[in-house]
């Protein structure tokens, strides 16, 4: 399973992240580069089927901690 | 780069769409059961004064972004934190919205498809129509906009023999009390989120206008909103706020001779076409956010990763639909009112302070 998002994700490096550093846009490539890691490492966790714990959980639980149910 | 620029009636459009994204899925007010008509009112009118607020901080900075805006009269640092919390719930409203999408798809269409499915599709067409940009989104919700009112009048028309107008009585019959709860969620969601907007409409053709469209937004797609959830109760009674999809439900129960029936697909189009517009606009302002904050080049240099993170967020951010609903009614609407009110209003007011600061030194 975990082939797929390997392969998408090289065509991404290849296609839309080399061609910003060709380009010179430092930034933009930096900025893809960071995010694109992240955004590899949860498609991996995914993969792995690891559980991945959602904000939604505490945000609720903080709210009605102050707001009641 | 040349700025993209969008008309007041592709604006407009996409205001409409944004509004009916999706509030159509999930229906508003189904709390206040047969008052939910009166709630969707009641969040109109709780609405109105911060879009007020909202046009005009638009106004005050003519051709300026939600995040120039945070700039300008937070100053560099202050800015920059409050720009990266506004991201922050952009984002995370784009990832709810497509979970709702999702959650609608696996539920009444296809039970044994994998949600990611429907998610990674409709995220892979948002990336697509905020590579394109703005412009291309305001185009298509100017074309797609005419087919919509058309479907929802044709289903409007078909559901009035199933429609019990006896169910919309006793009106107040639990008090007021659950109908301003219910306003007050309709308020957040779906009428106050377009705070969004504020990120996009920097892009205007004529900056006058903002609060034209504004209100021209606001009062098409609230007729839309009230009319559709005054035949939701009228199809449905009270049993409104028992189904994730109460349109959806509405919709399926109608049939004309025998020979008319099953045409929710066609109401299953309008919500895709709400939710692709919905998403792009909150991926877009999410990506703009980026740019402005980190000075990219380009905030297209960005999407197609925010939008991958957007589709993986959405699928971690709830377990089941029951959760997606609980959180849409009960605890979003207290989330997102420092967004939505507390902030626009401090804003605002340091932007009329600091306005005539800005355009004295912006002349010098």
């Amino acid at each position: 399973m975990f082939v797929l998002p390997i392969m998408v994700y090289f065509i991404l490096v290849v296609f839309d992240l080399l061609p910003l550093y060709k380009q010179k846009s430092r930034r933009d490539f930096w900025a893809n580069a960071l995010i694109g890691t992240v955004s590899f490492a949860i498609v991996m966790l995914l993969c792995f089927n690891v559980k991945i714990p959602s904000p939604e959980q505490p945000i609720r639980e903080l709210i009605t901690s102050i707001f009641g149910k | 780069m040349q700025k993209e620029r969008i008309t007041d009636k592709q604006a407009i459009c996409l205001f409409i769409s944004f509004i009916i994204g999706s509030t159509l899925i999930l229906g508003i007010g189904g709390e206040a059961e047969n008052d939910a008509w009166l709630a969707t009112i009641a969040g109109i009118i709780m609405a109105v004064p911060m879009l007020l607020i909202y046009s005009r901080m638009l106004a005050l900075f003519p051709g300026k972004g939600l995040f120039d805006i945070l700039n300008i009269t937070l100053g560099n640092l202050m800015g920059k934190v409050i720009a990266l919390l506004y991201i922050m719930y952009v984002f995370h409203v784009g990832a709810l919205v497509l979970r709702n999408f999702g959650e609608f798809i696996n539920t009444v269409a296809m039970p044994e498809t994998p949600i990611f499915v429907p998610l990674i599709c409709m995220g892979f067409l948002s990336i697509i129509a905020v590579r394109l940009g703005i412009e291309v989104l305001g185009r298509t919700a100017t074309y797609f906009l005419p087919i919509i009112f058309f479907i929802l009048l044709i289903v409007q028309m078909l559901a009035i023999p199933q429609l019990n107008l006896n169910y919309l009585k006793p009106v107040l019959g639990n008090g007021l009390v659950p109908v301003l709860k219910s306003g007050f969620a309709a308020f957040s969601f779906p009428f106050a989120e377009t705070v969004v907007f504020i990120g996009v409409y920097g892009s205007l053709k004529t900056q006058k206008s903002p609060s034209k469209v504004y209100f021209l937004g606001i009062l098409i797609s609230s007729i839309i909103v009230i009319i559709t959830t005054i035949r939701n109760v009228g199809v449905l009674g009270n049993t409104l706020g028992n189904f994730y999809f109460p349109s959806y439900e509405a919709v399926s129960r109608i049939n004309i001779g025998d020979s008319i029936e099953r045409i929710e697909v066609t109401v299953a189009t309008v919500f895709i076409y709400g939710v692709f517009i919905k998403s792009s606009i909150c991926l877009l302002v999410a990506c703009k956010g980026i740019g402005k904050v980190f000075r990219l080049k380009n905030y297209r240099s960005i999407v197609i990763q925010m939008g991958l993170i957007m589709v993986y967020f959405s699928y971690i951010v709830f377990d089941n639909c029951m959760e997606m609903k609980y959180w849409a009614f009960r605890v979003y609407p207290y989330y997102a009112f420092p967004f939505q009110v507390i902030i626009p209003i401090i804003i605002w007011v340091l932007a009329e302070a600091k306005n005539k600061k800005f355009y004295s030194t912006e002349k010098e």
